[in-house]
């Protein structure tokens, strides 16, 4: 019996743990947030509806709701006041839900430490923000969709958006009513995470949000999945994704392997001497070298000399030689922040040094390696010069079959539409850009995702 | 449970008048002479300065060597760590290693299993006898002496991944193919942290304590059945009680195995070693043995002035 006491004194006074299951706060509030702004954005569109009726009602069927409020063409499709209502009744939802944290905090004097003051600050003061640009986002698309209806000859062509609703596609109805959301609620979901000190803060949620909407607001599908065209309309950048994907991947596989066997070389089996510094020199050196100088060589070597033709692989391995340099003195120095105890350690239990290399040093260092590699390859992406100057292609209508193929990538094309002289292809050539920028983006995103998710503390 | 399953040092089997197999006759081969008699080293060809021998106790005890250090020298480029070092590492018995800072006692720890093989610029002459050979010699493979002598860090090390692997990888690399699970355990509770950190084999080695980290270092360098284990400072980053766990795994552990440990603590080698060295680095910064006898002996009646200075707390 005095044996039990202490214990169940124990228990009774220790502080309990509560195990959070299911969703995060964090996450609910955000989802929350969603589904109260789209609600609300679909009973605005209703209102709006009623006031168009309304409108034909007491005009005899003959005034739109464009008439009564006295609008132009390019006005807003949406009333002011709705696109305010559909942002203040989400503020007059969530205000009390934090306002009561906060005072709950104050009143059981935990005000200092409570992180719920922290993130409805941070919720809090990206609001405005958020509005902002869902404001800018309306405007925007009311004028494309008025432009829109104008090209199409909607007959009254009133510049309401539920005018278009007949004509619109599924796809353009759905974007339509989503696209004004996703950018707001990124910047308010990066305002969570960000006054979220719990948790290591991430940006990748904003991120996609941000990526999603650009998406959305420039992108038709169809100008992924056409070849290139004569006419600006039709012209696609298919050829042109699959060929960078395709030269990609060769060149991932051609320069990944000898660029980290050289970094190993150098790092791990190489002495201190003249050569290995002057290797190192010379590595330095080569990443400074203009893009165009590898062009030509890949030209007289793969081309001419391997005969490799104007094809993927001649532009693959053009591509591999370009980023090796990246990608050695990246895969050192992640080999380099292997501390020398994990090699001793390994050492010290009769390890040879291939074993230290790889059961220890590249599996702690691979993280660091592939970063190295993906960034490596954003660069690869974006290049033009040395593949001009191999002579690839810049109107491929079909996909490359084998390596062997002619080939155009991404820059290329834009390189091409640009010098049009058709503002059609102008124009398509900056949605091409854009494009690009999106899988360098990614690319990026990867990258340092990559890197915060290997990192060891040691 | 054989100790020599990995079968023996690959470059050349040892004599077996020499080196008798390391468990069956230990015991009842007639034990050497205890302490290293001039005509030792003048045998293997080390020429020994009568200046600089070390002042020795006579051994009353019977006692096999493990190791025999003639006349060790390590060098790191042009500079000399330690000058022609003599001693006798006792088997079955901890040796502690004691003196102040930069006399050289981490050098020549890492110069019994060819550590220092690993640094550029780092050399080493003299000779250590281990079953018979020289294991400075560069036929040697020297991952076979780092096989047979294990190594303990200053700094707990485990490798970034799971205390399983932590402990079966020395023993995997090496070709061990009997029961792994069993070996794990048996390291695991040699290296007394099995009890701690049996229901999470699968966790980081690196989630774990300071000492259980060192322990698990231990587990890490029994696992692959060393004849010697090598201890820089095993526990200078650890608090006293940590401390006194992984002293006392010293004591449980020199029943088997042979026991070799760098120290700064004077009480440290007082509990855990049989036998004590004491170095001291001169003018010069060279490292240079002072005395070597059993621990008792050292720390009572030292028969050179410096030792007492520095056990007596002279030396600061």
């Amino acid at each position: 019996m005095s044996a039990a006491m202490p214990s169940a004194q124990l228990t009774a006074f220790a502080p309990r743990i509560r195990i959070r299951r299911g969703f995060s706060v964090g996450f609910m509030v955000v989802a929350l947030l969603a589904i109260t702004v789209s609600m609300l954005m679909l009973g605005a569109l209703i209102v709006e509806i009623a006031v168009d009726g309304a409108a034909r009602l007491f005009t005899d069927g003959s005034a739109t709701s464009q008439e009564v409020r006295g609008g132009t063409l390019i006005d807003l499709p949406m009333p002011d006041g709705m696109i305010w209502l559909s942002w203040a009744l989400p503020v007059a939802i969530l205000l009390p839900f934090f306002g009561l944290r906060v005072v709950r905090s104050v009143l059981s004097d935990q005000f200092a430490r409570s992180r719920w003051i922290e993130r409805s600050i941070g919720v809090l003061t990206t609001l405005p923000v958020a509005i902002f640009v869902h404001i800018l986002y309306v405007r925007f698309e009311s004028a494309y969709y008025i432009e829109y209806a104008k090209a199409i000859g909607v007959d009254d062509a009133s510049g309401t958006i539920f005018q278009l609703f007949g004509e619109a596609s599924g796809f353009q109805f759905v974007r339509l009513i989503t696209a004004g959301l996703i950018l707001p609620l990124g910047i308010l979901a990066a305002g969570w995470l960000w006054s979220h000190r719990l948790r290591r803060p991430s940006l990748l949620l904003p991120a996609v949000a941000v990526v999603a909407w650009v998406v959305y607001l420039f992108l038709d599908p169809l100008f992924l999945s056409s070849y290139p065209s004569r006419v600006p309309a039709q012209a696609g950048l298919f050829s042109a994704i699959t060929g960078t994907l395709y030269m990609m991947v060769i060149t991932a596989a051609v320069a990944f392997p000898l660029g980290v066997g050289a970094a190993i070389y150098l790092e791990e089996y190489a002495r201190r001497n003249w050569f290995s510094r002057m290797i190192q020199v010379n590595i330095s050196n080569l990443a400074g070298v203009p893009s165009i100088i590898y062009g030509l060589l890949g030209l007289q070597v793969f081309v001419r000399v391997l005969e490799f033709e104007r094809s993927v692989l001649a532009g693959a391995c053009t591509m591999a030689l370009l980023v090796m340099p990246i990608i050695v003195v990246s895969a050192q120095e992640a080999l380099r922040t292997v501390p020398p105890s994990m090699r001793e350690a390994a050492y010290a239990v009769g390890a040879t040094r291939w074993q230290v290399i790889r059961f220890h040093v590249l599996p702690y260092a691979f993280g660091g390696m592939l970063t190295g590699n993906i960034l490596a390859m954003s660069r690869a992406i974006g290049e033009t010069a040395p593949l001009i100057a191999i002579g690839a292609l810049t109107f491929i209508a079909f996909l490359a079959d084998s390596p062997t193929d002619d080939f155009t990538v991404m820059p290329i094309q834009i390189f091409n539409w640009v010098q049009k002289p058709q503002s059609g292809f102008h124009e398509i050539a900056a949605s091409g850009i854009i494009v690009l920028m999106l899988v360098l983006l990614v690319m990026n995103a990867t990258a340092i995702i990559m890197r915060q998710r290997t990192r060891t503390d040691w | 449970m054989s100790r020599n399953f990995f079968g023996l040092m690959r470059s050349s089997a040892p004599p077996a008048t020499e080196a008798p197999d390391a468990i069956g006759s230990e015991r009842a081969a007639p034990p050497p002479p205890p302490t290293m008699k001039q005509d030792d080293a003048a045998s293997a060809g080390v020429h020994l300065d009568p200046n600089l021998e070390a002042v020795r106790h006579d051994f009353t005890e019977e006692v096999d060597m493990a190791l025999k250090l003639r006349g060790v020298s390590a060098f790191y480029g042009s500079f000399q760590a330690i000058d022609r070092m003599t001693m006798p590492i006792p088997r079955n018995r901890v040796t502690a290693l004691i003196g102040p800072s930069g006399c050289g006692k981490s050098t020549l720890l890492r110069c019994c299993n060819r550590m220092n093989d690993l640094i550029p610029g780092a050399r080493i002459a003299g000779e250590i006898e281990f079953e018979g050979r020289n294991l400075l010699d560069p036929t040697v493979d020297a991952v076979d002496v780092r096989r047979r002598i294990g190594m303990v860090f200053q700094k707990p090390n485990p490798f970034p991944k799971s205390i399983y692997e932590n402990v079966a990888f020395g023993a995997r690399i090496n070709g061990y193919s009997g029961d792994m699970d069993r070996l794990v355990e048996d390291s695991l509770r040699r290296a007394a942290l099995w009890d701690e950190v049996k229901d999470e084999l699968d966790k980081s080695g690196l989630a774990l304590s300071g000492g259980q980290q060192q322990r698990l270092c231990i587990a890490r360098a029994i696992a692959v059945q060393p004849e010697i284990i090598l201890m820089d400072e095993p526990a200078s980053a650890l608090d006293p009680v940590a401390t006194l766990k992984i002293e006392d795994l010293m004591r449980e552990l020199a029943e088997h195995y042979t026991i070799v440990v760098v120290t700064h603590n004077m009480q440290q080698a007082g509990r855990v070693s049989d036998y004590t060295a004491f170095l001291l680095a001169g003018e010069e910064r060279v490292g240079r043995l002072v005395e070597f006898g059993p621990t008792q002996e050292i720390f009572t009646n030292p028969l050179d002035q410096r030792t007492e200075d520095y056990i007596t707390g002279r030396y600061g």
